[in-house]
């Protein structure tokens, strides 16, 4: 082969290697640390649940805002507020470092039997300024979360001591108001804090 | 905050060679969450080391704080946070236990006033084995504010 065309042909296999690459890192957003990126958004259904004012919540209510959604319940010691701490923590790192949009923090509850708007309202508020808590009727609180894959299952007990079941995610709802992205854990804030703003620029 | 813990221990004894006799059992990393608002639930959080050379079986734990303490375990499995009780916790003879966030821990039900110190009883059987007391953990709603 003529040194010319294996100058032409190096730079080819050059330029092959660079495009798969970059095929590769848009295909599968390889840079994420330990978010899921749906392929395509999918919108909320409709459902009407309350927040802690007692305003209605629906699908309208999760637009204009990124939302980060944990569901989980005032009476869970461990595993709720130790999520909740998270993503405050990881919120205030993103302050910090002049991010906007910032992501507002929702806690919907999976135990809306004691979860009154005033006692999510309490809790939440504990977490920071801002965040949201939606509690409300069960069944509509099951058309959400079958539409988002959310599982929850209330045990036995007494009145005042059970425990329920429940998905440990996060999901991420975009401005558009669709399940955008997924962090299914083990959480930890340094994630939170690398991956959200690559999912809110990649949109 | 992890605050240094004032530990009594009692029941078994423990017979080492030289030295001051070690207590049998001994908790330290004591973390007592201040009671959410809302719920009023805490959790605590600690370390148990065995220094005896019998097993010693934790089956009950009593706060003059708390109505109400129970031992449990969360576990997440396929994505699902499970809160489970736990009859009973073996810490075997020269082990340690930790009781941590995500796993087994106390869970502190029903405050009955805000002192700022919480007591913890432990109980084998019926015999008392530990009992300590600590701060209840600082969080300042600060620490948590976004902006």
């Amino acid at each position: 082969m003529r040194p010319k065309n294996l100058i032409i042909a190096f730079a080819l296999a050059i330029a092959l290697a660079a495009g798969v690459f970059v095929a590769a890192r848009l295909q599968t957003p390889a840079s994420l640390n330990t978010a899921f990126l749906l392929p395509a958004p999918t919108p909320l259904p409709a459902f009407s649940l309350v927040d802690q004012a007692g305003n209605p919540v629906t699908p309208d209510t999760f637009r204009n805002h990124w939302n980060l959604v944990f569901f989980g319940f005032t009476h869970c010691p461990d595993i709720c507020p130790t999520t909740l701490q998270i993503l405050a923590a990881a919120r205030k790192e993103l302050v910090s470092s002049g991010q906007e949009p910032i992501p507002r923090i929702v806690l919907v509850s999976v135990d809306p039997e004691r979860d009154s708007p005033g006692v999510i309202g309490r809790y939440v508020d504990h977490f920071g300024v801002g965040n949201l808590g939606i509690t409300g009727q069960l069944e509509e609180l099951r058309k959400l979360t079958s539409s988002l894959g959310v599982f929850f299952e209330k045990q036995a007990g007494d009145e005042e001591n059970y425990a329920v079941d429940h998905y440990a995610g996060v999901i991420l709802i975009n401005p558009d108001a669709e399940f955008h992205a997924l962090f299914s854990g083990p959480h930890e804030v340094r994630n939170f804090v690398h991956d959200i703003p690559l999912l809110m620029a990649g949109r | 905050m992890r605050i240094p813990i004032i530990c009594m221990s009692i029941l078994l004894s423990s017979c080492g060679g030289g030295g001051p006799p070690q207590p049998p059992l001994v908790a330290t990393e004591i973390v007592v969450t201040a009671p959410m608002p809302g719920s009023g639930m805490s959790a605590a959080y600690l370390t148990l080391k065995n220094n005896s050379s019998q097993t010693i079986s934790i089956s009950r734990v009593t706060s003059a704080q708390y109505a109400s303490v129970q031992l449990h375990e969360t576990t997440i499995e396929d994505g699902v946070a499970r809160m489970r009780a736990v009859p009973e916790l073996e810490v075997p003879a020269g082990r340690t236990v930790t009781l941590q966030r995500g796993g087994k821990h106390l869970m502190l039900m029903r405050p009955t006033g805000s002192t700022g110190t919480v007591s913890l009883q432990f109980f084998d059987e019926d015999a008392l084995v530990l009992s300590v007391e600590t701060a209840i953990e600082s969080r300042s709603k600060d620490e948590h504010d976004g902006r």
